[in-house]
């Protein structure tokens, strides 16, 4: 019971998960490893590695993309656990102030709060799970490499993230000087690890793809990895260099921002100076709604093709859409400074640009809806928050058009609709996207299958609810309310805020259902008995070594017969593959 | 389409669904040899390279940012007092800048297999580099005897930063400098000349972005 335990959380299975133990051993083979002949990892060598290096400390690229996912479902669970209190503390003040004692009381409390259920969801969830997470487990056997191409530096990258969610978590707990401080070296250490995340992950991709895996062969999860992992090393570091300047403001008395962040009695003093920062800093934070996204693109992308049972519609011009994400997403950060002053003519270069971020989105969503098109989907839990992300994903779209638009920016900036926009495009998308891949890759990540029914139960509840608490929030921005403060009796507005907070409470208690889905399949969920039971085509889902992997074609190689043999996995020769003429009625 | 027309099509049998290509290449080593199917025993160094790369692409970014903030803040504040730029910086970049002609040198020598005229001008070069950082401890040493301290007015902060983050990412290339100088390369999994060549492209970017962050101080005071 321990083994299989301490399993779950270092990616290796228990010997019951039968024939993807094979795949495990070889994967994961290490110089000085003893394997038996069939591939098996022997006991005795397993248990040389020792519970540190097996578990805490290994290299291993599927151990740490395993870990990665156990933070984020950590930090999502305590983030959402967060927006109750606020909304709760929202509504019901007084309420609020007796449950939460003395954090509600101060205004700083209250700011700390939305800053850690902000900061955890962000860095530790929507930038960590998709790439780091899944990028770690998947990207190398999806190029059929052995390994990341710098496992020190990944082992590295994960303690620092960690070391960064703890930091970011225990800034809440001091006072708001030291925390802030705390918060902030928090920060400089999660870009730290992110940057070392991007640079093995753009090395792997480009240095380590296994035999035949020409670019055009690439899986589309794998571009988006691929470019995700470019733009984080442009974006991050810039992030460092403003976390480098706020720290000198903090610690050795200098005037880069003034000390507005720290000092209050300063705030106002200081007025220019915060453009500086905020240049800096939406440079960054534009980008990185981008850097959240990118990988749900390649995997809603994928799943779709898989489930669909279709070829990509037009792979090569998805390819060019995700380039062009990441190419916009980083020079439109000119968009949040709107509100803050310009030169005259910004605005407009700006808000073209924005706008031109449609032309990418727009290729994503044709070819997802082509992809669709009179196809025959697999319906399942997974293909179902695929297309809850499409329309998470398109609603979001809606609204960031009148974003980019500098006059409506000006009177939405800094409220409701903002906030309503951003939790539905990049927050609740992307988780969705993460819970597609979740329910795609569970089979390989832990041998079993999650639970369907209780899936489904789980997507349509959260589906329905997450519409149901940021939709009323786009109305209540352009009533033109203020962003949420200590101010309840303007959140009562209407009746609007009772709603959002109960669809919230219950959105929120949906998650449970996940949860328990999640731990209860780990303990006795049903097995996966076959190597490739989703009949995919990319590399992950053989049970061969990885050394004597070749890819000899594209990802999407499927013929829509609905036969069992309906596709052709990337690692079969073209000499393997025999073609017959056959007739049928039509 | 009639329902009653015979449609021709063709069908795919894939023969063996297990898998196929090649049987695996014995003793494979520890390595992938990239996109060209490349295996041998000597892992390719082609990562090295290209993780350098992009690691001065994320320093020069991260530089990139300091100079932004820099034109911003310089720009839009009243409180900016410019720095004369202490003389013996010039000195200190004319050490810098000779400091990658000899590491080239260096270099030559291993080519040619001259091992000691490579560890003499290695060991200059490393010399050189700690010359520079200790030139620069004297610049600062030189500002805070005319009383202009890290604190005093924005235009000092950022002199101070500047120099400062250049000189801690020059102290991590003089430590790589050291590592090629005592490491032994023959359990490595890189050869001493690849070592020396991306210690040689991260110490040259240095040596730029050195001229660049100077040239940004001077004409930007």
């Amino acid at each position: 019971m321990l083994r299989a335990g301490l399993g779950v959380f270092g990616g290796l299975v228990d010997g019951e998960m039968g024939i993807h133990d094979e795949s495990y051993g070889m994967e994961s083979q290490e110089p000085g490893l003893e394997f038996s002949p069939n591939g098996e990892l022997s006991h005795a060598a397993g248990c040389r590695r020792g519970f540190l290096r097996r578990f805490l400390f290994s290299t291993d690229h599927k151990t740490i993309g395993l870990q990665y996912l156990w933070l984020a479902l950590l930090c999502v669970f305590f983030g959402m656990a967060m927006s109750l209190l606020m909304r709760v503390n929202l509504m019901w003040p007084e309420a609020g102030a007796n449950f939460l004692r003395g954090f509600s009381k101060t205004p700083e409390h209250y700011a700390a709060l939305t800053l850690l259920h902000g900061s955890l969801m962000v860095f530790f969830v929507l930038t960590a799970a998709p790439q780091a997470g899944l990028g770690n487990y998947l990207l190398p056997l999806q190029i059929g490499a052995r390994e990341t191409a710098f496992p020190h530096l990944n082992l590295l990258a994960v303690w620092l993230t960690a070391a960064s969610a703890a930091g970011i978590t225990a800034s809440f707990f001091l006072a708001p000087e030291r925390g802030v401080q705390l918060w902030v070296v928090g920060v400089a250490v999660f870009c730290l690890a992110a940057l070392l995340v991007a640079i093995n992950f753009s090395v792997t991709a480009i240095d380590l793809r296994g035999a035949g895996m020409a670019l055009p062969r690439l899986p589309l999860t794998v571009w988006a990895w691929f470019i995700n992992a470019l733009l984080s090393v442009l974006i991050f570091s810039i992030l460092l260099a403003a976390c480098a300047l706020l720290l000198s403001d903090m610690w050795i008395g200098t005037r880069f921002f003034h000390t507005a962040f720290i000092d209050r009695g300063a705030l106002g003093a200081s007025g220019v100076a915060v453009v500086t920062w905020q240049r800096l800093f939406w440079f960054f934070a534009q980008a990185e709604v981008y850097v959240a996204m990118l990988p749900c693109f390649g995997i809603v992308t994928h799943l779709l093709a898989t489930f669909a049972r279709r070829p990509v519609w037009k792979e090569r011009a998805v390819v060019l859409a995700l380039c062009g994400v990441g190419a916009f997403g980083f020079c439109i950060w000119g968009g949040h400074m709107f509100a803050t002053g310009m030169n005259p003519g910004m605005p407009m270069l700006f808000g073209v640009l924005a706008l031109s971020l449609g032309v990418p989105a727009s290729v994503l969503l044709l070819s997802w809806f082509a992809t669709l098109w009179n196809g025959r989907l697999l319906w399942n839990t997974s293909a179902l928050f695929v297309l809850g992300f499409i329309s998470l994903f398109l609603s979001g779209c809606f609204s960031g058009l009148f974003l980019a638009r500098e006059d409506i920016a000006l009177l939405a900036n800094g409220g409701d609709f903002v906030s309503g926009h951003f939790h539905l495009v990049m927050g609740v998308s992307a988780t969705f996207a993460v819970l597609a891949a979740l329910f795609f890759w569970f089979p390989k990540l832990f041998g079993r299958w999650l639970n369907e029914p209780l899936g489904k139960v789980h997507f349509w509840l959260t589906f329905v609810g997450v519409f149901c608490v940021f939709m009323p929030m786009h109305w209540m921005g352009l009533m033109g309310r203020a962003r949420p403060g200590m101010d309840a009796a303007a959140a009562r507005h209407g009746g609007v805020g009772t709603f959002i907070t109960l669809a919230a409470l219950v959105t929120v208690a949906a998650q449970g259902i996940f949860l328990f889905n999640l731990l209860e399949t780990l303990w006795r969920g049903e097995l996966v008995l076959e190597c490739n039971p989703w009949r995919a085509t990319t590399l992950e889902w053989t049970d061969r070594a990885v050394d004597g992997l070749r890819a000899f074609r594209g990802a999407y190689e499927f013929d829509e017969s609905g036969s069992i043999d309906d596709f052709i996995p990337q690692y079969v020769a073209p000499d393997r593959v025999a073609y017959r003429q056959v007739s049928r009625s039509g | 389409m009639p329902s009653t027309t015979l449609e021709h099509e063709v069908e795919l049998i894939i023969e063996d669904v297990g898998g196929g290509g090649k049987p695996p290449a014995p003793g494979g080593g520890d390595e992938d040899g990239g996109g060209k199917g490349r295996r041998g025993k000597q892992p390719s160094p082609r990562r090295y390279y290209t993780g350098i790369t992009l690691a001065i692409v994320s320093i020069l970014m991260f530089f990139m940012a300091l100079a932004s903030a820099f034109i911003v803040r310089r720009g839009t504040g009243t409180d900016w007092i410019p720095v004369h730029i202490p003389v013996i910086l010039w000195v200190n970049t004319t050490v810098l800048l000779f400091s990658s002609f000899t590491l080239e040198m260096a270099r030559r020598c291993l080519a040619k297999g001259n091992l000691v005229e490579f560890r003499a001008l290695w060991a200059g070069t490393t010399l050189l580099g700690l010359l520079f950082l200790a030139g620069q401890v004297m610049a600062w040493r030189q500002l805070f005897l005319q009383g202009i301290f890290v604190a005093s007015n924005p235009g000092s902060s950022f002199f101070y930063v500047f120099t400062g983050l250049h000189g801690v990412h020059l102290l991590g290339g003089v430590a790589a400098l050291l590592y090629v100088a005592v490491r032994d390369f023959a359990k490595a999994k890189v050869s001493r000349p690849v070592a020396a060549e991306i210690v040689g492209h991260y110490w040259h970017f240095m040596d730029g972005l050195w001229v660049f962050l100077l040239a940004l101080l001077y004409l930007g005071k």
